[in-house]
């Protein structure tokens, strides 16, 4: 009797449990609702009260932004510095990851830590010495300026999560390559990178996602040429005389999640893993 | 293999030494882009800082004028806008953090009940976190908009009356802990959720057997077991959090007056708006080593806290 009364019990708390994780979830999920759908409304359709479900769809914000030459320009921008910088990244973070995890070097534990040690550096330390030095050398405004400075707080992520991965590897892998002939990096190349693919998918992907969405330096060393999409959303969020634009922040911003919400659940199993790795190892 | 062939004709010596300098060549340059890039643009721009924070700033030549020794920190220790903009951290700090990590590691609780769709729920705690967090300042100024903002609308109808969210200084503050919460709870959520997946069972169905209830489980059994986790999420939380810019850019721009303005956007304006160069230098210097001995503290505390159990 006992036990069935525990187990009523229990499957009552269980169905309590699964009803409100699900309802969790889509409370989690509603603004972002809520901002793809007010980016299909007209301007009448905003600025009502209450606030309407229903509504006359309509692109117009959409065509607004997206005809102006300058915003695919700085969508171009951001596409470029977000896979410029993840590359770079990944490629010089994957090494030295490599280097951390299999290579004996005097020293190089040392400068890991100090790498790792790096994350608590306020990007406002960096921001305005980089606009200094950028300005100065005529750099200010330029793809490459913002891939090297994204490398900055992307190469020590990528640097340790490949650790994670390249730590899980079995050595003799390595050693039997080179023992048929293969140098350090033929190794590596050959043997550990094409292992490690997921790892390194997911990685790149994270870091893509990271740059993607950067502000604080794009606001300080671009301000046209190489301006990105979170610049553009920040100004009209900002943008407090001629009031609030509604129809425009959410467009911009559903174009700015949607594709980085796909790719993100695409490789889910790995974005996870890997944030779980790099918070706990 | 191959340069040992070629250098076999060699004196036996010379062979060992250049063996030996190639071998190290090899395994250094492994490390050698991070570390040349990493020279470039992290020790070398911060190293910059410290001589800007440490001279008059020539606005003619735009670059750090004459030695000042520390004036510029003086400067900065007394204006009482710089405290300012460090007790609006500290306070965001202290509402933030800890509610996103007892609310991600309950909402894990809830969403690891076992059933088909778990791992589907799971996933969906992916897409806040990969919302652009000056995206995520822009959706909640619409939702708390006093006028036309739908979180208003929904207090209304349970008789709540409008609250002007982005005018009052508290509820100013309340917002931007708010959207913190919503960006930032899921990232715990998913590495709750692993963590509680890899609590070991026999611990608990022993538990159960010595007729521990609910709470006592949780107290005595599962947060012990949670508390490296615990603690390593909470440190990369505050690492993320200290860095807080984009959101308050984005919704409350720091007011009303300067109620929400963080360390980093004080230092941002300070430098790009007054072109204050050298004092945000100082400024910018001074968060990095208070956030250095925190996180130091913080990293303490955590082994200190590991060790006991």
């Amino acid at each position: 009797m006992s036990t069935l009364v525990h187990r009523r019990r229990f499957r009552l708390g269980h169905t309590v449990r699964v009803v409100s994780g699900v309802l969790i979830a889509l409370l989690f999920l509603f603004p972002i609702f809520w901002m793809v759908l007010t980016s299909f409304k007209q301007q009448v359709d905003i600025f009502v009260s209450p606030p309407k479900l229903m509504f006359e769809v309509s692109f117009d914000a959409y065509i607004k932004y997206l005809e102006r030459p300058d915003i695919i320009h700085k969508l171009v921008n951001t596409i470029i510095v977000a896979v410029g910088s993840a590359l770079l990244s990944i490629v010089a973070g994957s090494m030295a990851g490599y280097a951390l995890a299999r290579i004996k070097l005097t020293g190089a534990n040392a400068i890991g830590v100090l790498i790792l040690l790096s994350r608590g550096v306020p990007p406002i330390a960096l921001a305005v010495p980089m606009f200094l030095v950028a300005r100065k050398l005529g750099l200010t405004d330029k793809h490459i300026t913002l891939i090297v400075a994204y490398a900055t707080f992307l190469i020590p992520y990528v640097m340790w999560l490949m650790r994670g991965f390249f730590l899980a590897l079995p050595r003799e892998l390595e050693e039997a390559a080179v023992i048929d002939g293969c140098s350090r990096f033929g190794a590596f190349m050959r043997i550990i990178v094409p292992l490690s693919m997921p790892g390194i998918i997911s990685t790149f992907i994270f870091s893509m996602i990271m740059a993607w969405e950067e502000l604080l330096f794009a606001l300080v060393l671009t301000n046209r040429d190489a301006t990105t999409i979170p610049v553009v959303i920040a100004g009209i969020a900002g943008d407090t005389d001629t009031g609030a634009n509604w129809g425009a922040l959410t467009a911009m911003g559903t174009i700015t999640v949607v594709p980085v919400v796909i790719i993100a659940l695409l490789v889910q199993k790995w974005l996870i893993q890997g944030l779980a790795d790099g918070t706990t190892k | 293999m191959a340069d040992l062939t070629v250098s076999s004709a060699r004196p036996a010596r010379t062979v060992a030494t250049w063996n030996k300098l190639s071998d190290l060549t090899s395994r250094w340059s492994f490390m050698l882009p991070t570390i040349i890039l990493l020279t470039a643009v992290l020790a070398y721009p911060l190293l910059y800082a410290v001589q800007i924070s440490f001279s008059k700033f020539d606005l003619m030549t735009f670059g750090p004028g004459d030695w000042v020794g520390f004036s510029n920190y003086i400067k900065v220790l007394s204006d009482y806008r710089f405290w300012d903009s460090i007790r609006v951290t500290l306070v965001y700090l202290a509402f933030a953090l800890p509610i996103q990590i007892a609310l991600g590691f309950g909402i894990a609780y809830v969403i690891n009940a076992p059933w088909w769709g778990r791992s589907a729920v799971r996933a969906l705690f992916i897409i806040p976190l990969v919302v652009a967090p000056v995206v995520a300042g822009g959706i909640w100024r619409m939702i708390l908009d006093p006028l036309w903002g739908l979180m208003n609308w929904v207090l209304g109808l349970v008789g709540i009356p409008a609250l002007d969210w982005f005018g009052d200084p508290n509820l100013a503050m309340a917002t931007i802990v708010i959207i913190d919460v919503w960006r930032w709870t899921p990232f715990v959520v998913l590495i709750a959720t692993a963590a509680l997946l890899s609590l070991p069972k026999d611990v608990f169905e022993a538990a159960r057997i010595d007729g521990a209830n609910w709470w006592q489980t949780l107290w005595m059994v599962a947060l012990p077991l949670l508390v490296p986790v615990l603690a390593a999420t909470f440190i990369v939380r505050w690492l993320g959090a200290v860095k807080m810019f984009d959101i308050v850019l984005a919704s409350t721009f720091g007011g009303p007056g300067k109620s929400t303005v963080v360390v980093n956007l004080f230092i941002y304006q300070e430098a790009f708006r007054s072109l204050h160069f050298s004092e945000s230098a100082a400024m910018a210097i001074i968060v990095l080593v208070l956030t250095m001995i925190i996180t130091g503290i913080l990293l303490g505390l955590s082994r200190k806290l590991e060790d006991v159990q």
